[in-house]
Order: structure tokens, then sequence, then C-alpha cells
């Protein structure tokens, strides 16, 4: 007995340490032993973004080409909309993705954020069931769309959670003019593939990226009835992506230096072309807007904003 | 248990779709086990004192402590997660600390949510030792440190339910680690603050319901595994 | 000797014991009677330093008890065995028992270093050990669970555990109350071993006969004070005090 209980302790004991020891070599990243003499090497870019970017896989199959360049790790940490922006505020990221232009313009007229550039863009879609209760199928006009779903009261899912989606849809009511509510009106509060399922499980329609709705197209019924402006669909429905950098005026441990070196990576002609390239079940899930011969000024400030405005 | 790394399609037709690279499921269940079992030590390290001086001695606060244990048994993980956040952030008074989206401040939040079930349970074990024994321990030449080692040793079952209670909370609860730690990969896939929750946290909200049940089913066989390890070992004292 | 002069205790308002003078000397054995639960554990606590009297004194050897350090305390205490009515034996082995006394006296590296080999199984058992076993006819009990023991085994292995450091005093509070008449005689062997080696004995037990059979001096107590001290000839044959003869004759039951 005595001599059974030695060798089990010695296992644990053993197993133990070894797990330890295997810890220490995973942990963290980014420590590169010299090499590249980019005065970065070696650091942790904190990158906040939507759930939905995250989810789409596109950032973990492009930032191995930033993070070997410079030798650096990026965290990309996927918070949802208003987290992500609110992590940026809080001096808590560095740099910041989302697709929300309303709330990226409030973000840098507070000062919070600079520098900022269009990304790329993709589209919303409306989805629903083959059935099409409301009779929207093939529509040009997302506004008309909805307001036919909420006159025939169709179930709706909504993602009810402020995130980029969730304020193009309370954008779309408010330009359509009608306010939704009422029992066929579902707020779920969750990511945009479990509001897919809830949808799908109901028969309900609901308001997508196009990203998430290819990549789940396996799971789900639904069919896409009003297309988004990449299939000819209105423009209403596009969904701009913008980085923008953490204010080192503001928070002075953000790494700047980091922010910049990424946002010059993500905008330039190569790291353009792979997203352009990034395929989801044979789909391109996004339309680089970066690169572009002709100026737009507009990105660079909130929309609207001009030297003769009230803005500052 | 062995979890598919690379594609099994007969047995597992759905994880071939997922990007379960080389070393993901490894590397997530590795942070779910450095973060729990690490808070768990820390908390057993503090709890124990703690139970010793609510049971038999006393002093002014008393009262005050237990109502904070047991107030604390039913805090809810998500709430402890802003809390922490609030004090990590780079807003808060540990901003300088840089642990925000960090495993230690992971297992900062686990701490504070192991620490009362496994102080309460500790105290109910050690009160549960007769006086008789603790006299004996006394009589026959004991400092209070012996006294307070004896009882130990009796309650000893006892304080084994107690870290398995504490462990059980900690590597179960999503709400906290998702808030402070960020559900961080690499872009390869090893986890740097991903943990088995998390991981299905995040499957679910995609709607990969199948993928989600998979990493539960790890989660299960983890925390079966953890509590066969510790009944063993109470099982061998016992034989002897 | 340790001495108890003009000891009083009182339990808040409760007086347990009142104006109590007493003394063991090694190599005699000391009993003290009268029914249960007239205060014998508190003088039994008391005769084992751990108890300080709400009055009196207590001195070991000439030593003022009460009034040293309590390191001083400890080392004084630490000459003390004691033998509760229950035999209060740790949930571990009857080896790690009976050396518990032993380990408690050793140094902390000494103790680390020790129970680290006994972890891994291979530590060898103590010489004092295996005599105090021996001492109660139960060195072939050495790893089995003091759990699983019958009662007398218990209380034997008790008597063992307070044995195994050597003390000068060996205190036992009612010892073989709960036990059968074979386990009651050795117990009462062992005493009597215990007293010819030069240890000093007081037992508290409410069996006149027990008393009568090995005990070389009594004190009676009945109610509050003491009724009678004295050698256990005279105070069973002669007792001064009305009570005392008649709780001799069987007739004073609390």
């Amino acid at each position: 007995m005595a001599i059974q209980r030695r060798q089990f302790i010695a296992a644990v004991g053993g197993g133990t340490l070894a797990a330890i020891a295997g810890c220490s070599g995973t942990s963290g990243g980014g420590q590169s032993d010299g090499g590249t003499s980019a005065g970065v090497t070696g650091e942790t870019l904190t990158l906040t973004t939507t759930t939905s970017t995250y989810d789409t896989g596109l950032l973990d199959e492009i930032h191995p080409d930033f993070e070997e360049m410079y030798g650096v790790t990026v965290d990309a940490v996927a918070q949802g909309t208003g987290a992500a922006l609110e992590s940026a505020r809080n001096g808590d990221s560095d740099v910041v993705m989302v697709h929300a232009r309303g709330l990226e313009d409030e973000f840098m007229r507070n000062g919070y954020g600079i520098n900022r550039r269009d990304l790329m863009f993709n589209d919303f879609v409306i989805v629903g069931p083959e059935s099409d209760p409301a009779g929207i199928q093939g529509m040009s006009s997302a506004t008309e769309a909805l307001t036919a779903i909420a006159e025939s009261q169709s179930t709706f899912v909504s993602r009810g959670d402020n995130s980029g989606t969730h304020t193009k849809e309370l954008n779309l009511w408010e330009a359509a003019g009608t306010e939704p509510g009422g029992d066929w009106y579902q707020e779920t509060g969750t990511g945009m593939g479990e509001a897919l399922n809830v949808a799908n499980q109901q028969g309900a329609y609901t308001l997508s990226d196009r990203g998430t709705f290819i990549s789940q197209l396996s799971e789900i019924d639904l069919v896409i009835l009003v297309q988004g402006p990449i299939e000819d669909g209105p423009e209403i429905l596009a969904n701009p992506y913008g980085i923008m950098a953490v204010n080192p005026g503001v928070h002075d441990n953000a790494n700047y230096d980091l922010a910049m070196a990424y946002i010059g990576w993500i905008t330039s002609p190569g790291a353009q072309d792979a997203i352009s390239g990034y395929r989801v079940n044979d789909e391109q899930l996004f339309f680089p807007e970066a690169v572009s011969e002709n100026p737009d000024f507009q990105q660079y400030v909130p929309e609207g904003w001009s030297s003769d405005s009230d803005d500052e | 248990m062995s979890v598919p790394l690379e594609p099994a399609a007969p047995l597992f037709p759905v994880v071939v779709d997922l990007p379960f690279r080389e070393g993901y499921v490894r590397s997530i269940i590795f942070v779910s086990l450095y973060v729990s079992v690490t808070a768990v030590a820390l908390s057993t390290l503090v709890s124990l004192p703690v139970a010793m001086l609510m049971g038999f001695a006393d002093f002014r606060g008393k009262q005050l402590v237990k109502s904070i244990i047991n107030t604390g048994m039913g805090f809810p993980s998500v709430v402890v997660g802003l809390l922490v956040l609030f004090a990590v952030s780079n807003q808060g008074p540990l901003g300088a600390l840089e642990l925000i989206f960090t495993r230690e401040a992971m297992i900062m939040s686990q701490f504070v949510l192991a620490t009362p079930p496994i102080t309460a349970i500790t105290l109910a074990a050690i009160t549960g030792v007769s006086e008789n024994v603790r006299d004996a321990a006394h009589a026959l030449g004991g400092t209070r440190l012996d006294v307070a080692l004896v009882v130990i040793k009796e309650a000893r079952y006892g304080i084994a339910t107690a870290i398995l209670a504490g462990f059980g909370r900690a590597i179960s609860e999503v709400g906290s680690v998702l808030i402070v730690g960020g559900n961080i990969t690499s872009a390869d896939g090893v986890s740097k603050t991903r943990t088995l929750t998390t991981a299905i946290q995040l499957e679910a909200r995609q709607g990969q319901y199948d993928t989600a049940m998979v990493l539960g089913a790890v989660l299960l066989a983890l925390v079966l595994t953890v509590n066969a390890i510790v009944v063993r070992l109470g099982d061998e004292g016992a034989m002897r | 000797m340790v001495r108890l002069s003009n000891v009083t205790h009182a339990f808040g308002d409760e007086t347990v014991v009142e104006d109590l003078s007493l003394s063991i000397d090694p190599g005699e054995v000391v009993a003290i009677i009268g029914p249960s639960g007239v205060g014998k554990t508190t003088v039994l606590r008391i005769l084992a330093l751990f108890l300080e009297p709400t009055a009196g004194t207590v001195t070991l050897d000439g030593r003022n008890v009460w009034s040293l350090s309590e390191e001083n305390r400890l080392q004084l205490r630490r000459r003390i065995g004691m033998v509760f009515q229950e035999a209060s034996l740790f949930d571990a082995t009857v080896e790690r028992n009976v050396e518990y006394g032993l380990r408690v006296r050793e140094s902390w590296r000494e103790r680390l270093r020790d129970e680290l080999w006994s972890v891994l199984g291979s530590n060898g058992t103590p010489e004092a050990v295996t005599e105090a076993l021996d001492f109660v006819g139960l060195s072939d009990k050495l790893h089995q669970e003091a759990r699983s023991l019958s009662g007398g085994e218990a209380q034997r292995v008790s008597f063992a555990r307070a044995l195994a450091y050597d003390p000068e005093y060996l205190l036992l509070d009612e010892p073989t109350s709960d036990l059968d008449p074979r386990n009651t005689a050795l117990i009462e062997a062992a005493v009597r071993e215990a007293r010819d080696r030069g240890i000093g004995v007081g037992i508290a037990t409410h069996d006149m006969h027990q008393a009568e059979r090995i005990a070389d001096r009594v004190a009676v107590i009945l109610g509050e004070g003491v009724a009678e001290v004295g050698s256990a000839e005279r105070v069973f044959e002669n007792p001064r005090d009305a009570r005392t003869a008649k709780f001799v004759a069987g007739e004073l039951v609390y």
C-alpha cells in the first residue's frame, strides 16, 4: 500500500510540474529574441473589435503576416461594438476596429480616436423564411421591406445589443418612419450567429451581416430576401468598417507606435488584397476600401465635417 | 480524454468544419486549469486561516465577516467580473499594473468567487471536529499552532470538499473571465485568455451548438477527473 | 511535585472547586474521587496546567505556573501526560496517534523532515512509540486505523499516546468508566506499572473500589469543596468527614 501511494503521489506531482513547465513556454507571446531592429519588437498590440468581425475568422487569417513582419503579437479582443469602443475610451486597447460610423464619429469628436481610415466594407441582408409572409422578396428598398414586415406583423428578430448590426437596424426603422414594437418584434441580446438560429427556429425575419449569414448557411433554412449593395441591393444596407488608433494624447500608455504600424499595414495594398481574398464557404466576405487612386477625405473626419462647420 | 485535433470525420463530422488547429483545445484546457487551479490554491491559503479564526477565536467584526462570506457565496460571477474590470482597467486603481486582458486578472476574479464557498465549507468542517480531540492535542503538549494543524488534519475530508466546491465554481464560470480576460487567442489558435467556458460561449454566440457541446463534454470530463483525483488521494489515506 | 494550594475555580457564577489543596509526587498514585459532575475534570485540567484557577496557586517543582510566560509554561505542561474519558484519538493510524507527543516536541525542521518521510512511507517507527504500545500490550496494532479500534483498545492507545514522550506526571480522567472489566484491569495494571517507574499519577474516578485497588492517596471531593485528602488506607477506614464516611459506605450518590 505504501509503495502504491508513493508512486501515485510522484505521478501526480511530476505531472503537475511538467504542466507548469509547459505553461511558461506557451504563456504570453511576442517575446521574440531580437532579430529585426523595429522599435516595437516583442510588444503586444491590443485590438478591440466586434464579435461579428472576429467570428468571420478574417483577423486570425491575416494577423500572422503583421506579427511576423514586426515580431509582435496582436491580441484581438472580440467584445462587441459598444464594449470595444469603451475599452478604447478607457485606454485598455491601442486600436479599435468597428463598423458603426455614427459611434466612430462620436469617438473621434470626443478626442479618443485619431488617424481613422476606411478599412473595408461588406453589407447587410434582410433574411427570412422561404415562405416570405410579408412578401418582401426582391424589394429594392430596405425601408419599404421593414415597413411591410411591421404592417404584416411578421416575426422579426433583433440583436437588441447596441452592436453595429443593431445600430444599423435601428437606423433603418427610423428611416422607414416606423417604430418597431409588439409581440412580433423580438430582441434577443445575443450574437449574430445565435440570432440567426433563433430566427431560423421561429421562421422569422432578421437583419444580418452577409458574412455571418454565409458562414451559417449549412445550419439554417433562411434565405436572403433583400440584397445588400454588393449584390445590387439598396445602398443603405452598406456596412463599412473603420479603424482608429487610440489617442496617445489622452492615454499615454497606449501603444501608439504599434497601432500606427498596424493601421499602416492593414491599409496597405498587400493586406487589402489578403482581405479581398478571404473566403468562407467559397464566398468573399469583405471588400477592401483603403487603397484608392482618388482622395477620400471623409474617412479622416466625422461624417459631414468641414472646416467651416461648427465642429471643432 | 482525447479530443480530435485533426479532422476525425467519422466520429465528429461537425469538427471537420471548425478551426480546431493543432493545440487549440489543449491550450484552452491549459488556460482553464492554470487560472482556476491557481485561483483556488491562493483562495485556500486565505480561506483556511480565516476559517480557523472564525471557528476558534472571537474578534470584533466576526459577524461582519460571516455576512460577507455568506453574501459572497451567491455573488454572480459576471458582477465580480465587472468589479475586477473597474479595478484593473487603465482608468482604475490598479491600472498601472496593466492587468486588463491577462490571465492574472482572471485569477483575481476567480479568487473572489472561490474564497467564500471554500471558507464557509471549511468552517463547517473544522467546527465539526470534536472539542475532545482539540483538548487532547493541547493536553499532549501542543501549541496553538499544533492544535490548529491537528484540527485541519481531522477535518481534511471536509476541507477537500470545500476546495472541490471552490474549484467547481471557478472552472465552470464564464461571466467574469470573459469580461476581464477578453477571450483572446493568438492567430494560430493558441489560447492566451480563452478558457473552456469562454470558448463554449464563443461557439454558442456563433450558433455552433454542436461544437459547444463537444467543448462542454471536455469541461465535464475535466471536472470529473479532478474530483476523482482528490477522492482517490483521500482513499489512499484511509486505506493505510 | 505538582501542587495545588487553596485553589478555587468558578465558571461564571458557579463555583466548581473551592479552596482545594492537593499534590502529586513522582512515584505515587493519587485518586481524585467523587460522584460524576462534581468537578473532578476541572481539578485535572488545573493539574494539567491548562486551566488557570480563578483563585489559588499552582506550582510544579516549586515554580508558580501561572506567573510564567506562555513559552515557559508550555515547557512545564509538556512534562505532563493526559488521558481522557473518551479516548479522543486522532483520525489516523495508531502509530501517528502515539507519536504525536514526540512530534510536537521536536524542532520545526525535524518535524518537517519527519512529516515528509512518513508521507513517502519510508519512516521507521520511533522506539518510544513501540515501547509505549508494548506497555499497554498493543504492539500489533501499530498500523491500524485508530477509528477501527474497540473502546478498550482505544483507551489503551490513548494511554500509550500520553506515555510515549516519557512524562513525569500522568493524569487520567475516568479512563475506565466506559470499559469492560478486562480492559479496566489492563489499564489499572498500566497505572501501577507507570507508578513503579516513577511517574506521578493522578486519576479521577467515581469508582471507589478502583481507588481502593490502585491509589496510594485519595482526595475525596463532595459538593463544592474537598472533603478529605489522605492516604487511601486512612480515608477509607477512618474517614474524618461525615460525608466521606457516607460516600465510602456507598450512601451519597449525587
